[in-house]
């Protein structure tokens, strides 16, 4: 077996994380956030994370960033290459080069985000200036050409507005045209329509596709919700317990997931197009507190497949049909690798849990 | 049981504990909190063991004038030949006696008005927050000063000066709470199942409201207790000039500030310290009690 | 509709003033939040009520549990006007109609614990002896699938779904007939939400209670709920047996409103068309005239801005047995 994170580094990647390891320590005491993550991304990319409230997916993108709550947070292993070049060395100020320029972020509630005492036009400005040496002319028609882009109507006016003056959806349109200003290489969109309304997800969602097409820009799209996921990502983590758990291109996954907690998490879902009134297979129990060091597998506890093995030795992201090809691991022929000793057959997969006499 | 299937969790691990059982938990934790708690203990054993600890009666005229520490006398003596030391301790007694029935007086009557105000709304909150807002234009010491010249001197009368003075401060902060809780869930399902209101407001919505009243209790009393000494510095104290009232003792012991400057240092002290002491454990209450800090 | 009916809302409307001035107050607008809404519940049967936020979906649900006292129509539950019951009545009725909420962490009174917070309705319609009342207690806790152990526990000691569980058992407590549940698994984490629907449907099985199930969540308003009733600018505009309205929706914001949920399944997003909606909900204090839905409407446009839909407010009415629409042109969806 061929783990992944014993591949060689390949270069050439826009950006490879590899081992990444995240701590909060505070009163003496340590919170696991994020426990070794490795992926790659590739220009015009869009990699889906998937997972639960304090599965470590938002964290891993604070720490990509150096973003990470101080002095609590550190990055106690792992590297982060952008074009080959390391991140989580770098100073502050080289840091803040990097950020909005070369990798630009989204968040979920816009309102934390945009500076409520300054006009959207102020914010605008600032952010292009702040990296580009253009005069605040030439800084307004970029700011107006931006909101054009992403659909806010009367871009001029709107400009002088604050931004409790834009509804939520609205507020959303800001922040990606904000983070698009200086046409970033990389969009990081942290749980971005989380906070809105269907047909306005459905909206800004649209918008993002076209705008990261158009411009090549490798995204990393985290959502709970794995609909968004299936209409967004080309590939896709899913991550739990601050780990990546099962990783492959979305057609993949969906069709086949191996790992018990992605099987699970499809489940437990109620589909639109599903059976109606069938029952749901939820997993059962609560996702694990991460103030323990994590001993064997992380989803033993609530796993319907688990094995003696499991608990004591943590299983390793690996390719789960014993493939000899070489793992690929970005692209649209990016190789299917699941963490799991006792990873969920294709016939089990339309139940939810186990077939009889599996266990 | 009717459920079937494994139950959904198992048994927590560890024991039950009440919200108050974390709070000391962290509380525990904060340093400064109990730097706090430590001058209190020291304020509070020195108030109540004063009679055993005391060497001399307050009064006793026990040494010779203005001499300095030693020995027999470890704060000195002042004027007429008092140990300092034993004054200090009985002069905590006073500050504790007026502080402490000040801030519960000045708690009755503030959350009994806040109670109404928060509770009911409309007209009736309408006059009491103006009220309150008349009462907290007025400088406290000032609103003290005016009762005791209005009342006369003693104990009973600087009590009620500083309750009025503080009473309005707990009645706005629960009031305040109280209105943000009428709308907090729990509330609303109180009301659904059919609470009656005074059922809602005694189980549901003040004890919710009581930690930032504990909270202020504590920084208030340490304002208190300079100002108790503020009143006495004024001669608005205690009625009987002898009675060992800290500020009254500042006063007198101002004069000797050249020939005797250690009398004002312990007297100050002890305020200082007494002060401190509430004001540090009134802030690390306010981390410890606030649940949104909770891990 | 089938069984007998238990709830029956007509013309429900809810307006909030918004009042100002310093001293003497004055109503400058008002908020519409619901504008004449009706429906029915039916014994043991499980309505969906769907939405936007700002719909008005969770005024409704305040409206029926009354939390809210309605500005204007009628509430009937089982005889009784709910809208206009005071008193010893609504006392009365409030024991048959019990709500769960959202937020599993503002629901439940940090101070008192799992226990007496699930005691509380009987300790306030004296349902009897203090020893009775506990073994409830432990029965309700063992219903909804949690250790009876843990009645001496307090609320933060739980993650979010026990507590969603401890709120379901409070709500139980008094043997409702009717449970409004305003969105009461969208603040759960996805591998949790599917318990508390599993659970919520088991519940309605063993104990044959009704719910009034309020979710902004398609997927799940038709997983659980019977029939489903879509809820636009304070009013409904299309009702239907859940499979129906999800396989032939009439509504033009219904269908908007579907085709916008998305799908887990890569191989159906690739091929689903979306209609995708311009702009935002206009505001409820300054409702569009005519059609609340016009200023959005994909169809009116398709249609070439029909005179109508601006001038006239469609009524609620019926296509098909059990379906009905609010739309002037439903058939040319």
């Amino acid at each position: 077996m061929t783990e992944k994170s014993a591949t060689p580094v390949s270069a050439g990647h826009l950006l490879t994380v590899s081992d990444l390891t995240v701590r909060f320590r505070s009163h003496g005491e340590a919170v696991y956030a994020v426990n070794g993550v490795s992926f790659d991304l590739d220009a015009g990319e869009t990699l889906g994370v998937a997972g639960e409230s304090g599965c470590g997916k938002s964290v891993t993108n604070l720490a990509i960033l150096g973003l990470l709550p101080q002095p609590a947070g550190r990055v106690e292993a792992g590297s982060v290459q952008l074009s080959g070049r390391e991140l989580t060395t770098l100073r502050e100020e080289e840091l803040r080069k990097v950020r909005g320029s070369e990798i630009a972020m989204i968040f979920q509630d816009p309102m934390t985000s945009l500076n409520p005492v300054l006009r959207i036009e102020e914010q605008l400005i600032e952010t292009i200036r702040a990296h580009r040496d253009v005069t605040v002319q030439a800084a307004r028609e970029r700011a107006i050409e931006l909101l054009v882009a992403v659909g806010v109507a009367n871009p001029e006016s709107r400009l002088r507005s604050y931004p409790h003056e834009f509804s939520g959806g609205m507020r959303q349109r800001v922040m990606i045209a904000m983070a698009l200003a200086l046409e970033p290489r990389i969009l990081i969109a942290d749980e971005p329509t989380t906070a809105l309304d269907v047909t306005i997800q459905a909206q800004v969602l649209d918008l993002l596709r076209r705008l990261t097409a158009e411009r090549g820009t490798a995204t990393i799209l985290v959502t709970h919700d794995l609909g968004v996921l299936a209409g967004m990502a080309d590939r896709i983590n899913v991550m739990y317990a601050g780990k990546v758990i099962e990783s492959g291109t979305t057609e993949e996954l969906f069709a086949h997931p191996r790992h018990p907690y992605t099987v699970g998490l499809l489940r437990s879902i109620p589909r639109l197009d599903g059976e109606a009134g069938g029952k749901l297979v939820p997993i059962e129990g609560r996702p694990p507190d991460l103030v323990a060091e994590p001993v064997g597998c992380s989803f033993y506890a609530r796993c319907a497949w688990r094995q003696e093995r499991c608990a004591l030795e943590a299983p390793a992201l690996v390719q789960i049909d014993g493939g000899t090809q070489p793992i690929v691991t970005t692209g649209a022929g990016a190789t299917h690798v699941a963490a799991c000793f006792n990873p969920v057959a294709q016939a089990e997969v339309a139940e939810g849990r186990p077939a009889a006499g599996r266990r | 049981m009717i459920m079937r299937g494994a139950l959904v969790d198992p048994v927590m691990a560890s024991a039950p504990s009440g919200l108050w059982r974390d709070a000391l938990r962290r509380l525990r934790r904060n340093r400064l909190a109990m730097i706090g708690v430590a001058c209190m203990t020291l304020f509070f054993a020195a108030a109540i063991l004063a009679p055993v600890i005391a060497p001399y009666a307050s009064n006793d005229m026990s040494g010779p004038s203005l001499s300095g520490p030693s020995a027999a006398h470890l704060f000195g003596t002042d004027l007429l030949g008092r140990d300092v030391f034993s004054r200090v301790l009985y002069g905590a007694q006073i500050s504790l006696f007026v502080g402490v029935f000040a801030v519960v007086l000045a708690l009755i009557i503030g959350t009994t008005f806040g109670a109404i105000a928060g509770g009911y709304g409309g007209r009736v909150d309408g006059i009491i927050m103006r009220a309150t807002d008349v009462l907290l234009s007025i400088p406290t010491i000032l609103l003290a000063i005016g009762i005791v010249t209005w009342l006369g001197q003693g104990l009973p009368q600087l009590v009620l000066a500083i309750a009025v003075g503080y009473a309005p401060v707990f009645a706005r902060l629960l009031r305040g709470s109280l209105l943000a809780l009428r709308e907090a869930d729990y509330v609303i399902a109180a009301r659904t199942i059919g609470g009656s209101n005074s059922r809602i407001l005694m189980r549901h919505m003040l004890p919710n409201a009581l930690t930032p009243l504990i909270v202020q209790a504590t920084l208030v009393l340490a304002t208190a207790i300079i100002d108790i000494a503020g009143l006495g510095f004024l001669g608005l104290g205690p009625a009987d000039p002898r009675t060992p009232e800290w500020g009254t003792m500042l006063v007198d012991a101002r004069r000797f500030m050249q020939t005797a400057p250690h009398i004002v240092f312990f007297i100050g002290g002890a305020i200082v310290i007494s002060a401190i002491g509430f004001n540090l454990l009134g802030d690390g209450l306010r981390e410890s009690l606030d649940p949104k800090l909770k891990r | 509709m089938s069984g007998q009916r238990l709830l029956q809302v007509k013309d429900l409307e809810v307006r909030f003033p918004i009042r100002e001035g310093l001293i003497r107050e004055r109503t400058v607008a008002e908020v519409r939040a619901v504008d004449g809404v009706s429906f029915e519940v039916a014994k043991g049967e499980i309505l969906g009520l769907v939405g936007e936020s700002g719909c008005g979906k969770s005024t409704v649900a305040r409206a029926i549990t009354r939390v809210v006292k309605p500005t204007h129509g009628s509430i009937e539950f089982d005889g009784h006007d709910l809208a206009k019951a005071e008193g010893e009545e609504l006392h009365a009725l409030r024991r048959r109609v019990q709500m769960i909420f959202q937020d599993p962490y503002a629901s439940l009174n940090p101070r008192m614990t799992v226990g007496a917070i699930i005691q509380e309705p009987a300790d306030i319609y004296k349902v009897g002896t203090t020893a009775e009342r506990r073994a409830r207690v432990s029965e309700l806790l063992g219903l909804v699938g949690l250790d009876p152990r843990f009645a001496d526990r307090y609320p933060h000691e739980f993650s979010g779904g026990q507590r969603q569980r401890i709120g379901v058992a409070r709500a139980l407590a008094l043997n409702p007939d009717l449970v409004v549940a305003d969105e009461p698994v969208s603040a759960l984490d996805v591998s949790v939400q599917a318990q508390i629907l599993n659970l919520l449907a088991e519940l309605r099985q063993q104990l044959g209670l009704a719910y009034l199930f309020i979710a902004h969540d398609l997927s799940v308003v038709r997983h659980i709920s019977d029939r489903t009733a879509v809820m636009y600018l304070g009013k409904i505009v299309e009702v239907a047996p859940s499979i129906e309205l999800n396989a032939a929706p009439l509504h033009p914001y219904s269908i908007a409103l579907l085709s916008a949920v998305p799908i887990p399944d890569p191989a159906i997003e690739k091929k689903r068309k979306r209609i995708i909606l311009k702009g935002d909900v206009p505001s409820p204090t300054n409702p569009p005239s005519g059609c609340g839905f016009q200023t959005r409407c994909w169809l009116k446009e398709k249609l070439g801005n029909p005179e109508r839909c601006s001038t006239e407010s469609p009524v609620l009415r019926e296509t098909s047995s059990g379906h009905q629409v609010a739309c002037h042109f439903p058939e040319k969806a």
